[in-house]
């Protein structure tokens, strides 16, 4: 094959001098001649080094193993989480009220405090400030309104208050969402390229069946270990079945597991809308996976490195419009709604982190697969 | 050149049609002029003159009336001094005269631009997050404790609010209580008293509700002593009876005897009953009155029964408002009666200060997303057309959804209005896999080529819904806005919208 392309090449070299033409046109050859060698040199780069351009995701993977587990060691949790995760007061005050000078005075008194002002995009004016405090809600509101000298009602202030209780509550439960709903998103993969009928189906059952005993039956610590544990076993059968479901499965996970080691390593804290954003991340970034082996393993008109190149300029357009407008987003919305900016700022993490996991990582792995089977 | 339209752009179209009309009203309720009655209160003057919820009212004293503001004037300068006077108030197909001397007890609001609701985190408002202290509800107690407050809400004149059984993944039960324009304080204070029943005749209580169960049980979803006992047709209906059994304790079946000894007869056209009726009283507001019948005039039974009719259109609607009213009646009898004691487990009170300000934020914030996605789809295609359609596309995705929400009365919150940014930016990410495969250079046919792309996209849909599953459940149903939306919108995204947009790209292909 890449012979084929070497004597089109001559050929079209040898085609300037004997048929003489306008010379713009004998430019636009040149150009479109440069280009396909261009396309050419990668594409024989990729052929020869696919393998190795594994390392790049496999050494951010283990750096990540590293950092979580010394994590892990020094904070006994894989993440720092907020107080909608662990419970406590969140109070928004409507009017000007310098976040720093409330920090400093308050930080003795109101347990984890944390203080952040939100403004208008833009005028740029102060709207309100935040302040969120693991201390319980009447006692916080009092040391506030003493701090500030005026009393706070509906008309300038806002509170929130969850307990403890429901919070880790909250936080097990989002947890184990994000766990089924990854070994459903599972399943659905391998439903789509996986092979044997039988073993779709069986697997297929034990993941709906434990995620009907999860949601309905099981206490919680039970339903988070039946559905790791199922999540585990069906990836294990995946693995024997359907390689290419693997691939893409294990650059989901990765988006989430780089994402959640970027929000620590910028000490950025968890909460229930950052959960969420995960379980969107979930659905949203196996898209240019499916896309991807979707067309290399049911469009064999073509040839693989074209396949793939042209999943490749797809899927970009896809991941770099959908990080641009959501930057624009979150540009807009960073200094007036925590929530949303939360979202934004997973997703956008994760996107990143997809570019690299779907075009190297799962690009080499279906790759080292099919030319391994035969294309 | 001629634009043909295949069926599934007139689907399109037509869906987009029906979810303006569920935004907007139809006429678009932005035209209507008048001020709306958001909330009355019970038993008050203003109720007594007629006025109900959901009125709209034209005219003020024969001049028309556009906006709070000069409503709220009016009516206040009227009313200073203590002088009673009469206001005529038009409605859009009645007159209510008021005379009184206080200013009316009502809620008036200017009406709403769309159908649209939305949530607390918008609006303002309290919010509780209740649960049985030490012991877990069943949803049949969550039900009675729901029932119960909404009854007890009621009688206050509450209207803007919501109460709602949520259960998380546990399946543990809890009620979710969210009222508009309320503090937490009020709240707070709500559901800490369990409210307080009292049956009287004349000045004498009988029995009440609470610790010392006067009222030991009452019999309801048990057809052998609650049921419907018979419906007969009457001039332009049907009227139903209905009867309960009430057992009352000991205590209080001697005080119902020795109070009710003597009462005089009265005959009656349906019956002959004592002189004194006996009235239901909840938190020291007359909700209703029984008659009693003579045969328990001074006796001592712990068994009593109660029982009542409802009139209706057609049989079915006697038989159901026969059972609204009985259950009404049962909800007030158990009040205070409750097993158990709640715990508030999330407090929330939101201020709409901000509110205003955080749908011009989001709107600003989506249209510049879309302009940013319109300007890179645009240089990557260089046609304007296959852009706009796009464009087009992902916006009439939100249509759909902002229709199916108002159609439904979902209340959008911050969740679901996440879910919608959402379903915008997988929206477009299909739309441009629709593009490039309908632009590959290979001997398949164009129609061949799009059936693959949605291939990859029904692949991508199911991804994206099951993920989300999980969220229709967790977190006490707080978050089930976001799953709602998302799910709603890539659902209509693939069965509606991106069908239409292939047919566009097809045509403007050939």
């Amino acid at each position: 094959m890449t012979f084929a392309f070497q004597s089109y090449f001559l050929r079209r070299a040898n085609c300037p001098g004997s048929t003489p033409g306008p010379r713009i046109n004998k430019m636009s050859e040149n150009n479109s001649t440069q280009k396909t060698t261009a396309k050419e040199r990668i594409s024989r780069f990729h052929d020869k080094y696919y393998k190795h351009l594994l390392i790049i995701p496999l050494l951010i993977f283990i750096l990540s193993i590293i950092y979580m587990s010394t994590f892990y060691i020094n904070n006994g949790d894989f993440i720092h989480k907020d107080i909608s995760l662990t419970g406590g007061t969140t109070i928004t005050i409507f009017s000007e009220i310098n976040a720093d000078e409330l920090r400093t005075a308050l930080s003795s008194k109101l347990e984890s405090l944390s203080v952040r002002e939100i403004s208008d995009f833009i005028t740029g004016e102060q709207k309100a400030v935040v302040i969120e405090t693991k201390t319980e809600s009447a006692e916080a509101k009092k040391i506030l309104e003493d701090y500030l000298g005026f009393s706070l009602d509906k008309k300038n202030s806002s509170i929130e208050f969850t307990g403890a209780v429901l919070s880790r509550g909250f936080f097990n439960q989002l947890l184990l969402a994000v766990i089924i709903a990854f070994s459903l998103m599972g399943w659905v993969i391998f439903l789509i390229f996986g092979k044997s009928a039988k073993i779709k189906m069986l697997t297929g059952a034990l993941v709906l069946i434990n995620t009907f005993l999860s949601f309905g039956v099981f206490n919680q610590s039970i339903a988070i270990i039946s559905s790791l544990v199922v999540l585990f076993f069906t990836l294990g059968v995946y693995f024997f079945y359907s390689i290419p479901s693997i691939a893409i499965i294990l650059s989901a996970f990765a988006d989430i597991f780089m994402t959640l080691v970027v929000l620590n390593l910028f000490g950025m804290q968890m909460s229930t809308a950052g959960i969420v954003a995960l379980l969107m991340l979930i659905g949203y970034s196996v898209d240019t996976d499916i896309l991807l082996t979707n067309k290399v393993l049911k469009n064999r008109e073509e040839s693989l490195n074209k396949n793939i190149f042209s999943s490749f300029k797809t899927g970009i357009t896809m991941t770099l419009t959908a990080i641009l407008s959501i930057s624009v987003a979150l540009l807009i919305v960073s200094s007036f709604s925590a929530v949303l900016t939360k979202i934004f700022a997973v997703i956008l993490i994760g996107l990143g982190f997809d570019i690299i996991n779907t075009w190297i990582t799962n690009v080499s792995i279906i790759k080292w697969y099919v030319l391994k089977k035969g294309y | 050149m001629s634009f043909k339209f295949t069926w599934r752009i007139w689907m399109f179209l037509i869906i987009i049609f029906f979810s303006l009309i569920a935004i907007f009203g139809l006429p678009p309720v932005a035209f209507q002029n008048g001020i709306l009655v958001k909330g009355v209160e019970k038993n008050s003057s203003a109720f007594e003159a007629g006025f109900r919820e959901g009125q709209i009212i034209t005219h003020l004293d024969g001049n028309k009336i556009n906006d709070g503001d000069s409503l709220h004037n009016y009516l206040s300068s009227k009313y200073t001094d203590n002088s009673s006077k009469v206001t005529l108030f038009t409605t859009r197909n009645s007159e209510i005269v008021y005379f009184s001397n206080e200013l009316p007890a009502v809620v008036f609001s200017e009406i709403p631009s769309t159908k649209m609701k939305f949530g607390l985190d918008i609006v303002g408002g309290a919010r509780a997050l209740v649960k049985a202290e030490n012991k877990e509800l069943s949803s049949e107690e969550a039900q009675d404790l729901i029932s119960m407050t909404e009854t007890r809400f009621n009688e206050f004149g509450l209207t803007d609010m919501k109460v709602r059984q949520v259960s998380d993944l546990e399946g543990k039960n809890y009620m979710l209580i969210e009222i508009a324009g309320a503090t937490p304080k009020d709240l707070e204070d709500l559901i800490s008293k369990q409210g307080k029943f009292e049956a009287k005749i004349g000045n004498e209580t009988v029995f009440e509700g609470g610790l010392d169960k006067d009222i030991a049980s009452v019999c309801r979803r048990d057809a052998s002593c609650a049921y419907i006992e018979q419906c007969n047709k009457v001039e332009n209906g049907f009227f139903c009876t209905f009867k309960f059994g009430v057992t009352l304790s000991g205590d209080a079946a001697k005080r119902h005897a020795s109070i009710t000894r003597n009462l005089d007869v009265n005959t009656t056209s349906q019956g002959r009953y004592l002189s004194l009726p006996l009235d239901l009283y909840l938190d020291d507001v007359l909700v209703d009155s029984l008659l009693i019948s003579e045969g328990l005039k001074g006796v001592e039974t712990t068994q009593i029964q109660i029982s009542g009719s409802a009139t209706g259109d057609a049989k079915a609607t006697a038989i159901q408002s026969a059972e609204e009213e009985m259950n009404k009646l049962q909800t007030i009898l158990i009040t205070g009666s409750l097993p158990f004691k709640l715990e508030i487990v999330k407090l929330d009170s939101i201020s709409p200060a901000l509110g205003k300000d955080f749908l011009r934020i989001i709107l600003i914030a989506g249209l510049a997303s879309l302009g940013v996605v319109a300007l890179i789809i645009f240089a990557r295609y260089r046609k304007i057309k296959t852009s706009l359609a796009l464009l087009l596309t992902s916006f009439s995705e939100i249509i759909v959804i902002l229709g199916i929400a108002s159609f439904i009365n979902w209340n959008l919150d911050l969740p679901s209005i996440a879910g919608i940014l959402i379903v915008v930016g997988t929206g477009i990410d299909q739309q441009i896999i629709l593009i490039d495969e309908s632009k590959k250079k290979v001997t398949l046919t164009l129609s061949q080529k799009l059936k693959r792309a949605f291939a990859i996209i029904i692949g991508a849909y199911f991804t994206g819904v099951v993920a989300m599953l999980p969220l229709l459940w967790a977190g006490a149903g707080l978050l089930k806005g976001f799953a709602f939306t998302s799910i709603i919108g890539i659902t209509a995204g693939v069965l509606v919208t991106r069908p239409a947009f292939t047919d566009m790209i097809r045509k403007m292909e050939e």
